[in-house]
């Protein structure tokens, strides 16, 4: 072979290998050296920042293809998001009712004011948005990513943002000062947290703002204070409830449970159902399903057995039905207690949560409902 | 070679065990298995001899005279030693074990005083008696029998195939779901031997035994009456804390222990548990620290059973739990 054949192969080839060489080189250099400004004071040049953006818009875009967003109606939905909202969004993103927290808007990229945010998204953008977060933007994802009921109320206010004022605003937070107070200050004359509590979960009077959120009346007290541990230690899933708890001290998560669970009158309104569901309901609580290895719910789930057991009277189906889910996806699978219901929720058909949610929703809470005997064994 | 040979010694060495204890098929104690045991000695010897007679015949053609050799090549030899001896000793065999075996029978069709509803489950076996005057006695994992007297079984499952073998009692007999095979036992000694499910039944299939005791008669009588009755009331402090957590804890959803409120019918009965020859199917034996195990860790010992994990406990609830669980006798 003679040495000459192909003398632009070689040359082409030893050019492009020194121009590769040479970049690899010359930017080793500039990240070794420094000279590039990574300050937050410092904006990107015009077109860093619209690669940037166009980048982040098209990554949504296709990310969220093949989101299907539920539906967002239910104005209570929206009130329960809101809640989350102003303690969870608001202090970075400002709401209707404050202006930015000047040190967030001091952030680069600074965060959005999200009045805007549904025109220029559609729900399941938003929703991709609030689960995932955005990488070097400073927007955290979801802090529970199987929690997607959770993200979809939050989008579901989102979604009626654009549209309220202060006001709006303010009557969908329940915050009692009104427009006038941007901080959710409650009523004078009650523990803060406990009013910050109430807020979504209703009180002795009130039902909680959506069923997402149980009603805590009457709940066993070892059985809270378990549950708020859990939240506040990352071992039950939630994006709203992991914030809250993990934000307050021991002894308050003690205090609130016994708060709660002192309280007596019911704020549930037993909720009505199909009879013959809840006959169904029924007798699969007290008797199990033997063929399908389901125990009996209320072996566990009553007034009289361990305090870890929560009772489920007077819960609302919707709770019921997404928490059951939760164990049988195995969602909720970190706690002792939770590796006890997994096994068993995952032998329940959609139909028997259903069933199971409408009878424990058609029952008011009475401090009673104790002990029920099966009728007769099976054998 | 010598140490092959030594390796395979050894390892027929360790077989031989198999030839006797509590699983032994070679000693039977029951009318069923002694039928069958001339059975398995026949074919064997018979299966010896013809191995033997084998290894003579190529020896000689091999090593043998010449003149030998050419009788062993002829026409004689090859359709008298090729077929005509082979379809005697077959047919022979073959008609002696439909003789044995009862061909064609109903296996269950003879008298029996008492029965026994055996249901295979996911890994486990639950065990009725049928008293006479109609009633059911419910356990589980154990079969006790009453010596000289033929006992009905009725094998049945609610899950998938398992198949029920007690050696030393009688061969091996599936149980179908939707279907309820029968076969009649009878106990010929007062012993106690074991069985296990002999067909494939999921991953903890081979984790699935049971043990046969068979007592003289008027002891299984008494026995009967006992587990008829309801559990012991806990005998020490220790115990009836046990059985308030036991209520407490939800134990009851799938646990029975007739006298409490404890009524499941998804898991093993345990009214009478701690009288058992062991726990979890033949796997633990039946003391306070195997209860203890099998109630935080079931799924390691057995995986994928029913009982979800009771990691909950202290030590000290733990231990009453056990030590009431282990105090009904």
């Amino acid at each position: 072979m003679r040495r000459f054949d192909r003398p632009w192969w070689r040359a082409v080839a030893l050019g492009a290998g020194i121009a590769i060489v040479g970049a690899g080189l010359l930017g080793g250099a500039f990240v070794l050296s420094g000279l590039y400004n990574v300050a937050a004071s410092r904006e990107h040049f015009a077109i860093t920042n619209a690669i940037i953006r166009l980048t982040l818009t098209r990554s949504v875009a296709t990310r969220s293809m093949g989101i299907e967003a539920p539906d967002l109606s239910d104005e209570r939905l929206a009130a329960l998001g809101a809640r989350h909202f102003a303690s969870g969004c608001a202090p970075c993103h400002a709401s209707p009712a404050s202006v930015q927290n000047p040190i967030a808007a001091e952030m680069y990229p600074a965060p959005p004011a999200l009045t805007q945010a549904a025109e220029e998204w559609n729900a399941a953008q938003l929703f991709w948005i609030v689960k995932h977060g955005l990488k070097f933007t400073g927007m955290p994802s979801w802090p529970a990513l199987t929690r997607d009921d959770e993200v979809w109320a939050l989008v579901a206010f989102l979604e009626r943002l654009p549209e309220s004022n202060a006001e709006e605003y303010a009557a969908l937070a329940g915050s009692e000062g009104g427009a006038e107070d941007a901080n959710l200050n409650f009523g004078e004359g009650r523990g803060r947290t406990e009013a910050f509590c109430d807020n979504c979960h209703g009180d002795a009077e009130n039902p909680p703002v959506h069923p997402l959120a149980p009603s805590l009346a009457g709940q066993k007290e070892p059985y809270l204070l378990r549950a708020l541990e859990e939240y506040a230690g990352g071992k039950r899933p939630s994006g709203m409830m992991q914030a809250v708890a993990a934000a307050l001290a021991p002894e308050e998560l003690a205090r609130l449970a016994g708060h709660y669970a002192g309280q007596t009158g019911t704020a549930t309104t037993p909720s009505d159902g199909e009879d013959e569901a809840i006959a169904r309901g029924e007798e699969i609580a007290r008797n199990g399903v033997r063929e399908d290895d389901i125990p009996a719910c209320l072996a566990c789930h009553r007034a009289g057995t361990s305090g870890q057991f929560p009772r489920l009277d007077g819960l609302a189906p919707e709770y019921i039905s997404t928490q059951l889910s939760l164990f049988r996806e195995g969602a909720r699978y970190r706690s002792t207690y939770s590796a006890i219901m997994r096994p068993i929720a995952e032998r329940l058909s959609e139909r028997q949560i259903e069933d199971l949610a409408t009878y424990f929703a058609s029952l008011s809470r009475q401090p009673g409902l104790e002990a029920l005997p099966r009728p007769e064994a099976s054998r | 070679m010598r140490w092959t040979c030594r390796a395979i010694f050894l390892s027929a060495l360790t077989v031989l065990p198999g030839c006797s204890g509590v699983q032994s098929a070679l000693s039977p104690r029951g009318v069923e298995a002694l039928r069958i045991d001339p059975l398995f000695w026949t074919a064997t010897g018979v299966g010896v001899a013809v191995t033997l007679m084998v290894v003579v015949l190529v020896a000689i053609a091999l090593y043998g005279p010449p003149r030998w050799r050419a009788r062993l090549g002829g026409d004689r030899m090859l359709i008298g030693g090729g077929i005509v001896l082979p379809m005697i000793v077959l047919t022979g065999l073959f008609t002696y074990g439909l003789l044995v075996m009862q061909a064609g029978a109903v296996r269950g069709g003879q008298e029996a005083g008492a029965t026994v509803t055996i249901t295979g489950k996911l890994w486990w076996w639950e065990v009725v008696y049928h008293t006479p005057d109609g009633g059911e006695v419910l356990s589980a994992n154990e079969l006790r029998l009453p010596v000289g007297r033929p006992v009905r079984l009725r094998l049945e499952s609610d899950n998938v195939i398992h198949s029920f073998w007690a050696p030393q009692i009688a061969g091996k007999l599936d149980m179908i779901p939707g279907r309820t095979n029968q076969v009649v036992v009878e106990a010929t000694e007062p012993a106690v031997s074991r069985g296990q499910c002999a067909e494939y039944c999921g991953g903890a299939h081979a984790l699935m035994a049971f043990y046969v005791v068979a007592m003289p008669d008027a002891d299984y009588e008494a026995w009967l009456a006992r587990e008829a009755g309801p559990a012991a009331e806990p005998m020490s402090e220790q115990a009836a804390r046990g059985r308030e957590i036991f209520l407490e804890h939800g134990c009851g959803a799938c646990h029975q222990v007739r006298g409490t409120e404890a009524r499941g019918a998804i898991g093993p009965d345990l009214t009478h548990v701690g009288s058992r020859m062991s726990l979890a199917a033949g796997m633990m034996p039946n003391d306070a620290q195997a209860f203890a195990r099998w109630i935080t860790g079931s799924q390691h010992i057995k995986p994928e059973n029913k009982m979800p994990p009771f990691g909950q406990f202290s030590d000290e609830e733990l231990s009453a739990l056990a030590a009431y669980l282990d105090s009904l006798e």
